[in-house]
């Protein structure tokens, strides 16, 4: 955060009465290292950049990759701190009120794709640099659809690519098998291939043989993002107009999801909820598939712990699709905008998102990264038959170069929070009719974004 | 001042009161404050209540400046910090209810009138939420006030370890929101929480506490019953122990059982407090908010994946920071002020028509 | 403290006066008075409301001492475990929790300290002064309680962003320096508590109202300050959703840091999120043991009136 001239405010505010209290205050803002510094850098004058983000980017050093000391070894005039938030909702509601303000903004801001098109609306894109304007960038660098959804209408691209989350399908072969369906990923791929209506099949003959109490998915909602994902048309028109209620993809997604609710195939699950029922229905073993963006698998592991070791597999999606990911933009707020960009492209670099891939599973959304051999050659042995581990790297990296970029709008998050959360969870929950909760939803985006 | 100040010379020609207090308490502090007896100091008395042009004038002026400003001079503080830090707040939030204005805007968008307010008038959402609060509100605040009288007055007994029963009711209101909710959507989860397995015992089958609506609510409002009844405790307690306990002694000479010492003595002393937490639990019930958002958990701000459980300052964030509609947002919070002001106006009116001087 | 700074009173006064008072506080307290005994029945009631409501204090020791997944996966634990110091490596791997809890204990104990202050003040005019405007004032100080405070916050950033208070502390504490609720519980609590012939005596004594303030306001409103000093330090300290958006990590107050704390690869630690939790919830049972002896029935009554 950048604090020039409020130190001498803050002076002003200790001898109007609060001495002690406002001496510790600026005494214990760490922040003040820049504040003295005048706007103007040179290249020997030390710079402190402030990267705001939010869950793990896997950068630091103490949690993460060490990409921010690598960079400050490389450019030992700069010195990286990190503001990082837990909560992404948290971290974009206090950012958009930053933005607004102009105040309290870091030099670079993570954002999620779920926002970005919030974010490239001209009252927010103002309030960031051009990439296009930064020396060596080029847009190519990165999967085609990465960089086309940080672009403005005007062609301002406000964001470089991180992550992208190609998702895949994570099934339980012990469950598949005891269902009598095939359990090699190639076999299973291919039940499905190419139509997600062929998945809700699968899903039917799964639950004629079920073993007692699993569901074939966790969630409507789950199922939903993953079949809407695949759809070139999805929330919003080219022009970032909400054409949900006509969206063929929307209608498919919904209509899929709501058969699967209505015929029991989903274990009724929030996905990511506050009771955690659905991370202990992991260990537990209430379902047998779950839509898995890459950055999933990781939760599949952690949360079916050691003892299901080995009964996971990966296969192909029946299309593939985006779901997840997110953007690194510079604020026009900062003092070193130059230094700043040169920070956010480097740890978008193919090398660097490598990197994180190795330390966290992120895929990476340069072009570099993903075909580089290390990503390529990845395999998790928790996951597949025992002396065949899942050779993630390679489904997904398949995944992403077959991903279909379609137009987004920036009120697509709220549809979709209002679709999977009051719309298919109200199914799924309270046995709402899917006409009934369908006529809910068009009401709550009525009232919400007025259309 | 005047009047007050005969009533004060009077005092020691007065009889005591029934219950002799104040005669008790009049003397003492006339011993205490200056240690001499009150008849050493007839000069200033005298002419402070004399001719204000009288000789030693400036003690008279120090005197009346004293009592004309000092009040004001007390209640500043907070109306600075209010000029500085609530005012423009408010007015500000008034003047962005008249208009269509997204968060994240510079400006204040278009004027629009009064059209959010009206657009309120046919929102189904809206009345759902005022519903919820009114009802949650009721469910929240009532037991909790009654059962902060009842340990309030408990907590007033001589005890072995009081001090630690007095600090351990306040734990609730410490301890972090994340950890009271991870322990309270444990205790409510349906398919394995204990309260669910403790009414199995009882034949009471499969309460679907996260999505029912009155389940929901139910366990909503024990997590701010749980969290505001020692607060409240605490307060009526610091009221109890200013009752002096002459009051007491007279009540018990009169044969008064405890229970009867409690409805006779104890409540009518505290009730200017009781009316303060009534205003205060009222306020709170109506903005009601993070208890429901954490209960909801990833359905957050809707309340419930029908709005079963959503209160108006739910909706309100929702539709000022989830959707970043600034101006309707803001037309709900106005309304939830005007209705606020509107119990108060009306608890008042109760109050005065029930003619007990609740507030001293 | 009353004995410390009384200016009226000669030294050879005070300590005159400070043994009988003493004497009489023990007859007080052991006296048949106020102080009923409690039977088994007020034992047995308190005990229960004590287990609720240290439960979940102490299923956060338990929770801060596991993993993750012990404590989301049924059944679950009951009893601590073994990953306190691995949790606390972590919170203090990823937040500066050292500044945080530094931060915390100044903007609350100024907070708490300058509302108790103030609202004594307040309350005190409100109660037991009289002036032009008093009941109108009242009144006002009454509503701005209803203001509601998720939208203020948008209004008030603008506030501290012309200031340029933004990411210091000054953001946090000034607009808390004297909350409505302060005022409006002494004013309450002194209408009843404090019997205006006190005042009156104070004042035909010639005292100051400054004077009576010290000498009969503070010392009859102790336990009532004590309280409300209590309740303002956890409020300030558990404040999130106005300081989260006026700090950052760089310079936090705890429940800022407690948002930072907890990030996993796409998921969220709980048993890390907890472990700070109670990082930052024990200083606050710190503040309780020191305010917690304020509250003590019968002897602020008895040292007044002596």
């Amino acid at each position: 955060m950048r604090t020039s001239g409020r130190t001498r405010k803050a002076a002003v505010i200790a001898v109007a009465g609060l001495a002690t209290c406002a001496t510790l205050i600026t005494g214990c803002s760490s922040s003040d290292n820049n504040g003295s510094k005048g706007g103007k850098s040179s290249s020997s004058e030390q710079i402190t950049l402030h990267i705001g983000d939010f869950n793990e980017f896997g950068y630091n050093d103490k949690t993460g990759a060490k990409l921010f000391s690598e960079y400050e070894a490389l450019h030992p005039n700069i010195k990286i701190v990190e503001d990082n938030v837990t909560d992404g909702q948290q971290y974009w509601d206090s950012l958009k009120l930053h933005l607004q303000q102009n105040s309290g903004l870091d030099d670079i801001q993570a954002i999620e794709v779920g926002y970005i098109a919030e974010a490239i609306q001209p009252a927010l894109a103002s309030k960031f640099l051009d990439f296009k304007t930064v020396k060596g960038f080029s847009a190519d660098d990165w999967v085609s659809y990465k960089e086309k959804q940080a672009t403005t209408a005007s062609g301002q691209v406000i964001g470089v690519g991180t992550d992208i989350g190609p998702t895949a399908i994570c099934y339980r072969s012990d469950f598949f098998k005891q269902a009598g369906l095939p359990t090699d990923p190639d076999q299973v791929a291919a039940l499905w291939n190419g139509d997600w209506s062929k998945f809700v099949q699968v899903g039917e003959q799964f639950k004629a043989k079920a073993p007692s109490g699993v569901a074939f998915t966790d969630s409507a909602g789950g199922l939903f993002n993953a079949v809407l994902s695949s759809q070139p048309t999805q929330y919003s028109d080219q022009d970032g107009k909400l054409v949900y209620d006509s969206s063929p993809g929307v209608k498919t997604a919904w209509d899929l999801s709501a058969q699967a609710v209505k015929e029991g195939l989903t274990a009724k699950l929030q996905q990511f909820d506050s009771n955690n029922t659905w991370s202990a229905a992991f260990k537990t073993g209430k379902f047998a598939t779950v839509a898995c963006p890459s950055w999933m698998v990781g939760l599949v592991q952690t949360n079916s712990g050691p003892a299901n070791k080995g009964k996971w597999d990966i296969a192909q999606p029946p299309q593939a699709g985006n779901w997840g990911g997110s953007f690194l933009a510079v604020t026009k707020a900062s003092k070193h905008p130059a230094e700043a960009a040169a920070l956010a492209q480097w740890l978008t670099g193919a090398a660097q998102e490598v990197k994180i891939f190795q330390k966290f599973g992120n895929i990476p959304s340069n072009k570099g990264g993903l075909s580089d051999p290390a990503v390529q050659n990845t395999t998790n042995d928790y996951f597949g038959a025992p002396g065949k581990p899942a050779p993630t790297g390679k489904i997904f990296a398949t995944t992403a170069q077959s991903i279909q970029p379609a137009p987004i709008g920036p009120d697509d998050g709220t549809v979709k929070d209002i679709i999977t959360k009051n719309g298919l969870l109200d199914m799924e929950q309270r046995g709402t009719s899917a006409d009934k909760a369908w006529s809910n939803v068009k009401a709550q985006v009525k009232d919400k974004i007025g259309e | 001042m005047t009047p007050t100040c005969r009533a004060a010379r009077t005092l020691s020609r007065t009889p005591p009161n029934p219950y002799g207090k104040d005669a008790l308490v009049a003397t003492s502090v006339r011993a205490t404050s200056d240690g001499s007896p009150p008849s050493s100091r007839p000069a200033p008395s005298t002419s402070r209540r004399g001719d204000p042009g009288a000789p030693g004038g400036w003690r008279t002026r120090l005197y009346r400046f004293d009592t004309k400003a000092s009040p004001y001079a007390y209640i500043a503080p907070f109306f600075l910090v209010f000029a500085a830090f609530g005012l423009f707040p408010l007015i500000y939030t008034g003047w962005l209810s008249l208009h269509n204005v997204q968060l994240g805007e510079s400006g204040s968008g278009s004027w629009v009138g009064f059209d959010n307010y009206t657009n309120l008038w046919d929102n189904q959402f809206f009345w759902k939420a005022l519903r919820n609060t009114f009802t949650l509100g009721v469910i929240s605040t009532v037991p909790q006030l009654l059962m902060a009288l009842g340990l309030a007055h408990l907590l007033n007994f001589k005890l072995r370890g009081r001090g630690f029963f007095r600090v351990a009711i306040l734990a609730p209101y410490a301890t972090s929101i994340a950890a009271a909710a991870l322990v309270f959507v444990q205790l409510f989860n349906p398919d394995y929480g204990m309260i669910n397995q403790l009414l199995g015992h009882f034949g009471v089958d499969g309460i679907r506490w996260d999505s029912s609506k009155w389940p929901a609510q139910i366990a909503i409002s024990s997590i701010v019953t749980w969290r505001w009844t020692g607060y409240n405790a605490l307060i009526y307690l610091a009221a109890m122990q200013a009752v002096p306990a002459d009051l007491y002694e007279a009540a018990a000479l009169d044969g008064a059982s405890r229970w009867r010492q409690f409805i006779s003595v104890t409540i009518p002393s505290i009730r200017p407090t009781i009316f303060f937490t009534i205003i205060v639990s009222t306020i709170g019930a109506t903005q009601l908010f993070g208890e429901p958002l954490i209960y909801g958990g990833g359905v957050g701000p809707t309340g419930g994946t029908d709005h079963q459980y959503q209160t108006l300052s739910l909706y309100m964030y929702d539709k000022g920071w989830q959707v970043g509609q600034l101006g309707q947002a803001s037309a709900v919070a106005w309304v939830m002020l005007l209705i606020l002001l509107l119990i108060g106006a009306v608890q008042l009116l109760f109050v005065r028509s029930n003619r007990r001087k609740l507030g001293g | 403290m009353a004995q410390l700074t009384e200016p009226v009173r000669s030294s050879g006064a005070r300590h005159s006066s400070a043994a009988p008072r003493r004497a009489r506080r023990r007859l007080r307290v052991g006296g048949a008075g106020k102080q009923q005994n409690g039977g088994p029945i007020a034992y047995a009631f308190l005990i229960i409301a004590t287990l609720v409501s240290l439960f979940p204090l102490y299923w956060t020791v338990v929770a801060a001492s596991h993993t993750d997944t012990d404590i989301v996966t049924p059944p679950t634990p009951l009893l601590p475990g073994s990953h306190l110091i691995d949790n606390l490596k972590i919170v203090w791997d990823q937040v500066d929790m050292t500044t945080a809890l530094i931060n915390s204990t100044i903007v609350a104990g100024t907070v708490a300290f300058s509302t108790v202050l103030f609202a004594t003040l307040a309350g005190f005019a409100f109660a037991k002064l009289e002036f032009r405007g008093r009941n109108a004032l009242l009144t006002v100080v009454v509503a701005t309680m209803t203001v509601p405070p998720q939208l203020t916050v948008i209004p008030l950033y603008q506030i501290i962003t012309k200031a340029g208070w933004v990411g210091h502390l000054q953001s946090v504490i000034l607009p808390s320096l004297v909350a409505a609720f302060g005022v409006f519980f002494m004013r309450q609590f002194l209408a009843e508590a404090l019997p205006i012939e006190l005042v009156e005596a104070a004042r035909v004594d010639g005292a100051h109202s400054l004077r009576i303030i010290w000498h009969v306001v503070f010392p009859i409103a102790r336990p009532a300050m004590a309280v409300l000093g209590m309740l303002v330090f956890v409020q300030s300290w558990n404040d999130f959703f106005w300081p989260f958006i006026a700090l950052s990590q760089q310079n936090p107050t705890v429940q800022v840091a407690l948002a930072g704390v907890g990030a996993g690869n796409h998921s969220i630690d709980h048993a890390v999120v907890v472990c700070a939790a109670l990082v930052s919830t024990l200083p606050l049972l710190l503040v309780f043991a020191v305010l917690g002896r304020q509250i003590v029935s019968g002897i602020t009554a008895g040292a007044v009136k002596s």
